[in-house]
């Protein structure tokens, strides 16, 4: 990261290496078009080469950070659009499936991790895991959620706390999962 | 403490935490959330505790690889600009620093079919394009049906925001000039558009100075001087 700081574009294709299929990944699960995430993508990547510098490693790894950065810029992507135009995509809708490259035994770890974390969010009651997902991976405000499933504002962020602390309780300290 | 703060601590102070985490505050409420955070320590630790597990929900998701065409078109801006920064040119990789300094790496930046059709930007700057004083954005005329470019200069840098521009044709890429006085001068600027036309590139070098900054498609690999007319004219003065 001292050199991404100082510009250096090797350093930084490091990075884009390490990150750019899970980056594109997330953005293609919550966009749901391939040239959406395409673009969110490569915005993402050039906010965090012109950002570098603001990177604070005592809250949170690079991939946090990364993966940060792409869900904010999916969120704002998505919210261009109306609701009706960018429709909501589950992980079952995805059409355009590009398997990911299996290459180390990060990879394998990793996929561990990921079936651990996909069965913390899977084993919640349906009507917490469902608005979880409607606002992290749908981009949609708890406001918008609220209105969707007709009930109060109130019980959406009530939802959505109960969700997040049982998947804690699942998971122990998940921020040193995906170190 | 504000009035708002108070009823917050006293009724929902908490609430707000999760949909933060997640992104779900409109983004009013976000700034507004930020402002309280400062002051409160409940939700500081709320945001604490749930931060963690909303980080880790991107592993949920089903691992797709990245198209290549992605990373060609990021690595192509970010060398561009490393050389702005007088870094980045350190350590190119060895195939790249083999070929001419000037032009060798760029060669190596795209792979041969992923240019297409000559297209020129014009893009006019002032006399007093060196942005000293402040940020600004012009808009090129574009030749290409649907597509638009503008130009942001900032502090003696120029960035280009293609939108809904055509792909260049096989073999070619998309090469930034800038004309000061008499022909223009290539840049190390070589980019290609996603597949929705859109592209963000930094312009090399400080711009003080220069009136013109064209785009034009060029053989892979990029030319010493342009070999197709301007598509696109932007006139700023």
């Amino acid at each position: 990261m001292q050199l991404l700081y100082r510009g250096n574009a090797a350093a930084f294709e490091v990075i884009y290496d390490r990150h750019a299929d899970a980056a594109f990944s997330l953005a293609y699960r919550m966009c749901g078009q391939r040239a959406l995430a395409e673009d969110v993508v490569q915005e993402a990547f050039l906010s965090l080469w012109r950002s570098g510098a603001r990177y604070d490693h005592n809250r949170g790894s690079v991939r946090t950070w990364t993966l940060g950065i792409v869900h904010n810029r999916a969120i704002d992507a998505l919210r261009k659009r109306s609701v009706r135009e960018r429709g909501i995509v589950d992980s079952e809708g995805i059409e355009e499936r590009i398997p990911a490259r299996e290459r180390t035994e990060v990879e394998f770890a990793r996929k561990d991790e990921a079936r651990e974390i996909r069965d913390a969010l899977e084993k919640l009651p349906e009507e917490q895991s469902r608005v979880i997902q409607l606002a992290y991976f749908g981009g949609l405000t708890h406001v918008q959620i609220a209105s969707m499933l007709d009930m109060p504002v109130g019980t959406i962020k009530g939802r959505m706390r109960l969700g997040l602390a049982k998947m804690r309780m699942t998971l122990g300290d998940p921020a040193e999962v995906l170190q | 403490m504000s009035e708002k703060d108070l009823n917050r601590m006293s009724s929902d102070c908490g609430e707000d935490a999760a949909p933060y985490v997640l992104g779900a505050l409109t983004d009013e409420e976000h700034e507004a959330f930020l402002v309280h955070l400062e002051s409160c320590a409940v939700c500081r630790d709320e945001v604490a505790a749930l931060s963690g597990v909303a980080s880790v929900l991107p592993a949920a998701v089903p691992q797709l690889s990245a198209p290549e065409d992605i990373k060609r078109r990021v690595m192509s801006t970010v060398r561009s600009e490393a050389g702005l920064r007088g870094a980045g040119q350190s350590a190119p990789e060895p195939r790249r620093r083999a070929a001419s300094p000037r032009w060798g790496w760029r060669a190596a930046l795209v792979p041969a079919g992923a240019l297409a059709a000559a297209v020129i930007a014009i893009i006019l700057i002032g006399s007093g394009g060196s942005g000293s004083s402040g940020s600004r954005v012009i808009q090129a005329q574009v030749t290409a049906p649907r597509a638009s470019v503008s130009v942001k200069l900032d502090g003696g840098h120029a960035e280009l925001n293609v939108a809904k521009m055509p792909q260049s044709p096989p073999n070619h890429v998309y090469e930034v000039w800038v004309k000061r006085n008499g022909a223009p001068q290539p840049t190390d600027a070589l980019f290609t558009v996603s597949s929705a036309g859109n592209a963000t590139v930094g312009v090399p070098g400080n711009v003080s100075g220069v009136k013109q900054i064209l785009v034009t498609a060029e053989p892979t690999g990029g030319s010493k001087v342009p070999t197709s007319t301007p598509v696109i004219v932007a006139n700023v003065s």
